[in-house]
């Protein structure tokens, strides 16, 4: 064998973010499972770093058929019903399931979980753990997971999966020392978490650099939406280094304003019914014009502030935000926030059926690499309810699934040993060309579009996906795959945003003159594989 | 943009027999953390530097290193010019990498219970400050005990702790803890001091889980023997030669000069009755610099070596009685000696006067130059000085007045938290550390603020170790002698 380890299980799982956990505590249930990260298991992902909560029908007066309607609008009626109406069924049951095993969410006076308002919601039905709802959710998750009996791999960059014909039987691997190992499955599970590390300014941790969007496109599968990206209205901006830090719309939850510098609550001119609790990419594109109108701060945002709310709700609902503005000389209790839009989340995805499965066989996908469930705009706090929901999904359809033969084709292999070798060879430092990536992507594929500047991006992204980039050393082959894996997303965003042409949701195309909106589209996903691209046309409306 | 020159530690064990140190001068955006300064280093001048993190915000607890000594996480500290970055004192995998997970592994699980029985909102209020934590380990990286014996550490006690409030978990954690170790952490307040997210393990976690032990009968025979002395004598060490008050025999100090200021002494068990003679030095340090001294007769123990092993039924006996002993003489300021008996006053009481350690009246107030003395001397922190009243300057400022001050790191000496008594193998154990440290400066004598510390210390050095009041008097003394005048006898 080409490798230096081999591992066979039944499931699969790549990814330890909330859904990839999820997905391997019911997995376990059925055979065999390995959860491979590529950080330790409760520290990477971003579900550790979600701090606003977790959307699920919970109370007589709202109902599952209204959380429906707000997705499918808040979404632009790209979604897939189906899969919508999934999640707002499943939502609370998953919720019950972490309360069960030990999450400590807030309680009311009533000893009920509490729900806080957000955005493009009429019922406030945002579960929540003050501003650390994804944290908790990961504690209670990895402590659930001790007790199943599965094995982890942690510190280990999946590569590419395994092929054997059209089915995937597993996937390929580094430690962290930069040995190749082999993990054979019979299911496989992509669990790993979005891609706006693309962008020069993000809200995602290390491992937010679309990984699996990449791993999935080589290996065939079909994407669809991918120039759906999620742009976060309020990302810090001060210190420069700490640009895009997610500032929680729990914030404006509790009751927190946008002001701009002239100190004009500026939403009423852009949604006055939902104020700031308008869907975020509106309140991202009112903040970006005002910013580019000349009315934003030194540092470059608008203000957010909180210092009308009283002290003791600061500091027991956004104790996170307290603490990190503390650590950069803000005290919000006194001051107000300044904030930008900031990369959040990728929308689209692998496509998936409502049993998780993708275009490939023997390949599941659950989280915010599967596309479909949020349309064009996702709603805050849909993200970690689609963890658990299609997480438990993923985990359980893959464990039920059938055993395989898996016949290695050492071709494959060898094909990318000799690839990881070029990079031991190479001359371009990787961090240069992410840099010069994430820099061409918010210039030309962020919040407000046109063909030229995609086409342009586009051009950048193929030059710099050709760069000779160089490991130097074994341990640092990981970082070329990866650096690769951003290019590669990248032009899945650009090349997806210059077929549709449209605006809708979070993906606005200044070029385009449009009389449609989006509920009367004559467009429904764009999908894009190594066979086929494309937009799917609207039943009944072309 | 500007320059940063920062020292980092390196060791890949593939390559290196030891660890060294590499100087890198990078550029850096104004602000930046000590993370960003890594990655400048790894993206401009060498790959090969190993570090992790992860969300880049202080919420997944990948980043913690030390910097200049003390465990910090990366993503939020700001970087400072000339600044030396290490690994956690943790196993090194390479450079900055320490290995996590044998730690991690070792944090209890909810086991569900079959009842359903869900929390309240007050249980959910209870549990919430155990469960900011993010597993950085900077607590365990810190711990003594664990270097000393077997324990699971601080943050394993924490979880354990926060188990036991959950009406959902099933286990058996007051067990579990005890068995993890629950008696040996020294309550030097290392771990809260540097936690990331603040959690006051030791009191929110540790002693409540003693005291929930003392409830199942768990406490250890030596700390009830402790309290049962406490309850029947007041003080928590027997007599065995004439206590301080006893040979003060007034209620009243007057100072030799004009007074000052004037003060309640809170003399505390130790000094009272196995340190007299330092409690003494320090009244004549007192009466010199024109603080009158009030030391109210009916005074007991602080209740420290209670809260400490968690036995708390008579507490509020002693409490009562402490506070009336002051209130009635209407005293608003009072002064303690020992570290234990201030950190007790100032944390675990509501007093209705003000309470300041001996160090803080002194240099509040300001002292009459001593003598300086031929000597080198090193200064022992006591922990429930340092971390406990966050006091660390002050007693540095009175000995400098003295003495050359050379210092040492900052830990604990082994007899806190009823350690001494109840596992004196482990107390022996850091005590040594503590000698081997004190050998390493080379000082002549070793000065501390504690009786707990300077009673211990003195057992595991050849170095005579002295109260800082002791070596102001001698100061004193000196000066004395020098002028041919014989003020102080």
């Amino acid at each position: 064998m080409l490798a230096d380890k081999v591992v066979d299980c039944h499931v699969l799982v790549i990814g330890s973010g909330g859904a990839g956990v999820r997905a391997t505590i019911e997995a376990s249930q059925y055979g065999d499972t390995v959860l491979i990260s590529k950080t330790i298991v409760g520290k990477g992902g971003c579900t550790t770093m979600a701090e606003g909560g977790y959307n699920a029908v919970l109370r007589d007066e709202d109902s599952c058929g209204v959380h429906f309607e707000d997705t499918l609008k808040g979404g632009a009626y790209l979604n897939d019903p189906e899969l919508v109406n999934i999640l707002v069924k499943e939502a609370p049951l998953r919720v019950n399931d972490l309360i069960t095993w030990g999450a400590v969410f807030d309680f009311t006076e009533n000893d009920e979980i509490a729900q806080r308002p957000f955005g493009g919601q009429r019922f406030p039905r945002t579960c929540y753990a003050g501003d650390r709802t994804g944290h908790e959710m990961i504690t209670t998750l990895v402590e659930r997971l001790d007790s199943s009996n599965v094995t982890l791999l942690q510190e280990y960059t999946v590569i590419d999966l395994l092929k054997s014909g059209e089915s995937v039987i597993g996937a390929m691997a580094l430690d962290e020392k930069g040995n190749l190992v082999l993990l054979k499955a019979d299911s496989t599970i992509l669990a790993t978490g979005g891609g706006t590390k693309v962008y020069d300014i993000s809200t995602n941790s290390s491992s937010g650099t679309g990984d699996g969007f990449a791993i999935g496109y080589r290996a065939g599968a079909e994407l669809i939406d991918m120039e759906m990206i999620q742009f976060h209205p309020t990302g810090a901006v001060f210190p420069y280094d700490a640009r895009g830090r997610l500032v929680t719309e729990a914030v404006r939850g509790e009751g927190g304003t946008l002001l701009n510098n002239l100190g004009e609550r500026f939403m009423k001119r852009y949604d006055p019914e939902r104020m700031e609790l308008s869907t975020r990419d509106v309140v991202a594109r009112a903040i970006a014009t005002e910013i580019q109108g000349g009315r934003g701060t030194k540092n470059g945002g608008v203000y957010l502030d909180v210092t009308h709310l009283p002290h003791e709700q600061i500091e027991t609902k956004l104790p996170v935000m307290l603490e990190q503005f503390l650590k950069f000389g803000v005290d919000i209790r006194k001051q107000p926030m300044e904030v930008a839009p900031t990369a959040h989340h990728i929308m689209g995805g692998l496509r998936i059926t409502p049993e998780c499965r993708t275009t490939l066989s023997g390949l599941f996908a659950c989280g915010e690499v599967a596309g479909g469930v949020h349309g064009a705009n996702r709603l805050g706090g849909n993200a970690l309810a689609d963890t658990q929901v299609f997480g438990k999904r993923a985990g359980e359809f893959a464990g039920k699934s059938k055993k395989r033969i898996k016949n290695v084709d050492d071709d494959q292999i060898s094909q990318k040993l000799e690839h990881l070798d070029t990079f031991l060879k190479g001359s371009e430092n990787p961090a240069r060309v992410r840099t010069q990536l994430q820099q061409a992507m918010w210039r030309g594929a962020g919040i407000f579009r046109n063909a030229t500047d995609l086409n342009k991006t586009l051009e950048i992204i193929n030059n710099l996906s050709l760069a000779n980039v160089r490991a130097e050393s074994f341990g640092n082959l990981a970082e070329c795959c990866i650096v690769r894996n951003m290019c590669l997303t990248a032009s899945l965003i650009c090349r997806s945003a210059l077929i549709r042409q449209e605006s809708r949701g979070a993906h606005v195309r200044v070029d385009i003159h449009q009389t449609h909106d989006a509920q009367h589209s004559p467009f429904n996903h764009t999908f894009i594989s190594p066979s086929r691209k494309g937009i799917e046309k609207n039943r009944g409306l072309t | 943009m500007k320059d940063i020159t920062v020292r980092v530690y390196r060791f890949d064990p593939e390559k290196d027999r030891e660890a060294h140190f590499e100087t890198y001068t990078i550029e850096v955006n104004e602000g930046a953390r000590v993370l960003h300064v890594l990655h400048a280093i790894h993206d401009e001048l060498d790959p090969t530097l190993s570090y992790r993190y992860s969300c880049g915000s202080g919420q997944c607890g990948s980043c913690a290193v030390r910097v200049n000594g003390e465990p910090v996480l990366a993503c939020m500290e700001e970087a400072q010019n000339n600044i030396t970055i290490e690994p956690l004192n943790l196993s090194v995998k390479k450079d900055l990498v320490v290995d996590l997970l044998p730690t991690l592994e070792t944090i209890a699980s909810l086991k569900p219970s079959d009842s359903q029985k869900m929390p309240t909102k007050s249980d959910i209020d209870t549990i919430k400050p155990l469960r900011d934590c993010i597993e950085c380990l900077c607590c365990v990286s810190v711990c003594p005990a664990m270097d000393v014996t077997k324990f699971l550490g601080p943050t394993a006690m924490r979880q354990e702790m926060r188990l036991a409030l959950d009406p959902r978990d099933s286990g058996d954690r007051i067990v579990d803890a005890v068995r993890e170790g629950l008696f040996t952490c020294t309550s030097c307040q290392a771990c809260w001091k540097a936690c990331p997210k603040e959690i006051e393990i030791p009191s929110k976690a540790i002693e409540k889980l003693r005291t929930l032990a003392n409830k199942k009968g768990l406490t250890l025979p030596k700390h009830q023997e402790v309290a049962a002395l406490v309850k029947e004598t007041g003080r928590s060490v027997n007599r065995i030669e004439p206590t301080f008050m006893e040979l003060v025999n007034a209620e009243v100090i007057e100072p030799t000069g004009p007074v000052k200021a004037t003060i309640g002494f809170f003399v505390g068990c130790m000094y009272n009755m196995r340190l007299p003679k330092a409690a003494l030095d320090a009244m004549e340090v007192l009466k010199r610099n024109g603080i009158r001294v009030i030391i109210p007769k009916e005074q007991v123990c602080c209740g420290s070596p209670l809260i400490r092993t968690g036995q708390l039924s008579f507490l509020d006996t002693l409490k009562k009685r402490n506070i009336d002993a002051f209130r009635f003489r209407g005293i608003d300021t009072v002064m303690t000696m020992c570290a234990g008996c201030g950190s007790t006053l100032k944390n675990d009481y509501k007093t209705p006067f003000n309470v300041m350690d001996i160090s803080e009246v002194l240099t509040t107030y300001g002292i009459e130059p001593p003598a300086r003395l031929p000597i080198k001397a090193t200064y022992h922190d006591p922990c429930h000085l340092l971390r406990g009243q966050g006091i660390r300057e002050q007693p540095r400022q009175l000995i400098r007045q003295v003495v050359d001050l050379v210092d040492m790191p900052s830990i604990c000496c082994g007899s806190g938290g009823g350690v001494r008594s109840g596992n004196p193998e482990e107390a022996a154990a850091l005590g040594k550390r503590r000698g081997d440290e004190i050998k390493k400066t080379g000082a002549d004598i070793v000065i501390s603020s504690c009786p707990f510390c300077e009673f211990h210390i003195a057992g595991h050095t050849d170095k005579p170790v002295k109260n800082i009041t002791t070596v102001l008097l001698e100061g004193y003394k000196e000066k004395d002698r020098k002028k041919g005048n014989s003020k102080v006898t």
